[in-house]
């Protein structure tokens, strides 16, 4: 619910942007508000919509649905998700406060290119993009919460193929942004790093910085496409059965054609959005071809809710209004995506408002109209009371009217510009833009009516009955939390509905019911502040962060800083109390990972995105070796003896540390702790070796602001072997915690996990020097 | 995994590192290509040991193994791509 709320409350302040960007495009040669302010509008109403408000809206629904949908008791892993909470609420502070320091904020476009952002003067920019660093961080840990839960967690009998289709899309979002994400925090890690460290990635004139700036945000930022869209095809999955009286035509093969085609390709599309870059034409012949063919599998999903309508006996209540209403959308914006995919026409459309049209049928049409059905369609769960059926047929009403009037005309405007603040009174142009200016506050004052259902339902719904639309998923068998609903079943097992799965379960009512029961106070005994100040902790130092140099700035950096610490001294002080039991760890259907603990699932899916975020860094480097006019040869810079020592001991860490793995494995504690204290101080070593190396280097001449190409080559050294250091001195924070532990007598030869886990942590850490190494030392 | 095979990683690491450097050394002038082909395919050896055998993904469900496999194939197409577009 705070996810939701949160989102919504983001979702107002990217709305305001946009009717001040349309007074403004109202008319031709408008100065109500000029380019400084226009551009910042413009730049931050794309980025809070899309990161603060699209994606976080469906995740709040999601956080609510799909342990319930899976008859869970909660997420896997509770204080994590507080984490992530709090996270995208930091960021999203640190976004908006952007708005009030000197210079104002971004206002270089929602895609930041480089190096004309970068160079953008004042701290606000700085404080947007690692605002976005901590919403990537903190989406990256609800995706490894979500994937574990809707592995790990399902109730027996509920295999895959019996899962919610919401669920199920929710497990494609959640394994895009996985994937997906730490890219986005490499991108805007450099970005910060030029802006503040004075490091060269997209400053440098010799790197094509540009080309590198477009693969990394693109390779994020069109996976984030499909990001914001499969919640909401989850959500038109999910209901058109209820409202059509048929199941969904073609399940499988929308499960299919998403899992093995959008997901895969959604990685392999981005360079359409760098075919003006001057990119080679046989790569924009490839990439054009891979666009069309991401289109067939949503040709397949469309088609089967159109044919489950034709098929079924259509119930056209607001839900399915919406529902109605965002394939609509989505035909609308998909047909115009196809003409993008063609380099020649998108050479013509690219910069225009042909674009805005495209992209907005899309990401909000289709995005928000199936959220809004799934609002309606769930808010007798939320509340226990049933929404007022004809507020919701004129909101429907006037949101699609409202909204087809906004972007429809700009369909026509493909020759103007898109990123002017103004615009000459040239053909058509002042009549369009006017009409859209109409449609936008249609559009939003619309929502008003939206918000006034919602409360009309909260404070003075009818009850609903406990299950209005008949659906046969599990949310629908549990108590509502919010307002117990006077006709809300106290038991229920009640039977389930002719031909649906569920009476399939092997115990259907038991797991889904005893589970929801316990929910409130599950969540309750995970109550911690610790999330919170961890996550203001990072959110203080990273604004100091922005703001550097000056007092105010280390005075920021101090406290954050100290805050984060503390927290973290906290969280682990929990622990080693057992503040936190864990839950007892229940039969479930874990098929495809059975005999894979949740924490070594979560472990593993953590690695797997960490993959991406050091693969992201190499291939940024790896670009510049290969754009780079010149750069230093190898070995003219770095003491390879001394790297390949330390290699050594980092590779002999890697054996002490399964040498004490294998001891606990046998029971023997004593030896685990002699094991891990050889670990710890090759650890500590390696990073003793590679601060004198950093310091030698630095005394050396070897600087940021050094002459080019050195500059561009320490830009690149700090950073990466920098991170990478950072994770050998987090891990050297972990063994410390857990020598503490053992010393304490945690861990026995049955039940050692964290030490396995950890084994898993550090062989990651040395699987990335086995690259860093040559890259920097000999290559 | 037995102890045997640990220290049998652990040796082909540190025999993998000194060739790494050993190759540098001998072909740095003569061939960098030749040197930059044989130091990737070292690393990649290197960090596959590391996976197989110390982190057991042989002995996972194929589920853990395609966890660890799809962001290395969506790496590699960007890495392919992105030094593709500098023509």
């Amino acid at each position: 619910m705070l996810y939701f709320f949160t989102s919504l409350y983001f979702g107002i302040i990217g709305a305001i942007l946009a009717l001040l960007m349309r007074v403004q495009l109202s008319v031709p040669n408008n100065f109500f508000l000029s380019a400084y302010y226009y551009d910042q509008a413009v730049t931050m109403h794309g980025l809070i919509m899309i990161f603060w408000f699209l994606s976080p809206i469906a995740i709040g629904l999601a956080n609510y649905f799909v342990p319930l949908q899976i008859g869970a008791k909660d997420l896997a892993f509770p204080r994590l998700n507080a984490m992530s909470y709090w996270l995208y609420l930091s960021g999203g502070i640190m976004a908006v406060l952007s708005f009030f320091v000197p210079g104002g904020s971004a206002d270089a476009g929602w895609t930041n290119y480089q190096p004309l952002a970068v160079l953008t003067p004042g701290s606000g920019t700085t404080l947007v993009y690692l605002g976005l660093v901590l919403l990537a961080a903190s989406i990256t840990l609800g995706s490894i919460n979500f994937v574990v839960s809707i592995i790990w967690l399902r109730a027996p009998g509920m295999s895959l193929d019996k899962l919610p289709m919401f669920t199920w899309f929710i497990l494609f979002t959640i394994i895009a942004m996985l994937f997906a994400f730490p890219t986005l925090i490499a991108a805007f890690a450099l970005a910060s790093s030029d802006r503040i460290l004075g490091t060269v990635f997209f400053t440098s004139t010799q790197i094509q910085p540009s080309i590198l700036w477009d693969n990394l945000f693109w390779f994020f930022g069109h996976p984030e496409v499909y990001i914001v869209l499969l919640p909401g095809f989850g959500i038109i999955a999910n209901i058109v059965p209820q409202f059509t009286g048929r199941p969904l035509a073609a399940k499988n093969a929308i499960l299919v054609a998403t899992a093995l085609v959008v997901l895969p390709l959604s990685f392999g599309v981005w360079m359409h959005h760098m075919f003006l870059t001057g990119i080679p034409v046989d790569l924009q012949g490839a990439f054009s071809i891979a666009t069309i063919a991401i289109s067939i599998p949503f040709d397949v999903i469309t088609l089967s809710f159109v044919e489950s309508m034709i098929r079924g006996r259509v119930k056209l209540l607001t839900p399915m209004l919406f529902v109605l209403g965002a394939v609509v959308l989505f035909i609308i914006g998909g047909i115009t995506g196809v003409f993008l995919s063609s380099p020649v026409l998108d050479r013509v459309f690219r910069g225009s408002y042909f674009v805005v049209a495209h992209f907005h049928y899309v990401m909000v049409g289709a995005a928000i109209f199936s959220i809004f059905a799934g609002i309606y369609y769930w808010i007798p769960r939320f509340t226990g009371r049933m929404y007022n059926e004809r507020l919701g047929k004129i909101h429907f009403v006037i949101s699609f009217i409202g909204f087809n009037v906004l972007y429809f005309p700009m369909n026509f405007l493909f020759d103007m510009p898109r990123r002017i603040f103004t615009y000459p009174n040239i053909g058509n142009w002042a009549l369009l833009n006017g009409i859209a200016s109409v449609g936008a506050f249609i559009f939003a004052g619309a929502q008003t009516l939206l918000a006034a259902n919602l409360l009309y339902t909260w404070f003075r719904g009818p009850p609903s009955p406990p299950n209005p639309w008949g659906s046969p998923d599990l949310e629908w068998k549990s108590q509502p939390v919010l307002t117990p609903s006077p006709t809300a079943p106290t038991d229920t097992s009640e039977s389930p509905p002719a031909g649906g799965w569920i009476g399939q379960l092997a115990t259907p009512a038991s797991p889904a019911t005893e589970t929801h029961a316990a929910g409130a106070e599950h969540g309750e005994a995970h109550y911690s502040s610790r999330p919170i100040q961890l996550s203001f902790g990072a959110m203080i130092f990273l604004m100091g962060a922005a703001f550097y140099p000056g007092i105010l700035a280390i005075g920021l950096m101090v406290i954050g800083g100290a805050l984060f610490a503390v927290a973290l001294g906290g969280w682990a002080r929990d622990d080693l109390r057992h503040k936190f039991a864990p839950p007892p760890e229940e039969e479930g259907d874990r098929w495809p990972f059975q005999g894979v603990s949740k924490m070594k699932l979560g472990m593993w899916v953590f690695l797997s995105s960490e993959i991406v975020l050091f693969g992201s860094f190499l291939a940024a480097y790896i670009f510049i070796r290969g754009a780079a006019v010149t750069f230093p040869a190898p070995g003219s810079i770095h003491d390879i003896p001394l790297g390949t020592l330390n290699t050594i001991i980092l590779a002999t860490s890697g054996l002490t540390m399964f040498l004490a793995i294998q001891a606990i494995r046998q029971g023997d504690r004593r030896r685990l702790m002699q094991w891990m204290s050889v670990t710890f101080m090759l650890g500590s070593t390696f990073m003793g070796i590679k601060i004198s190396e950093w310091v030698n280097l630095g005394s050396s001449g070897f600087t940021l602001s050094a002459p080019y190409p050195f500059n561009l080559a320490a830009s690149a050294y700090y950073i990466i072997v920098g991170l990478h250091g950072a994770h050998v001195t987090a891990g050297l924070i972990m063994m410390v915690y857990l020598m503490k532990k053992t010393k304490d007598g945690e861990y026995t030869k049955e039940s050692h996990e964290a030490i396995e886990n950890f084994g898993l942590y550090w062989a990651f850490i040395d699987i990335v020097w086995c690259f860093i190494f040559p890259l920097f030392y000999l290559l | 995994m037995r102890t045997s095979v640990a220290f049998g990683v652990w040796a082909y690491m540190v025999i993998a590192v000194l060739t790494e450097v050993e190759i540098y050394y001998m072909l740095r002038t003569a061939n960098y290509d030749l040197m930059t082909a044989a130091v990737s395919v070292l690393a990649t050896s290197q960090a596959t040991a590391i996976v197989v055998f110390n982190m057991q993904l042989k002995d996972e469900p194929g589920a853990i193994r395609l966890f660890a496999l799809i962001p290395i194939m969506f790496l590699s197409a960007l890495l392919i791509a992105e030094l593709a577009s500098l023509g």
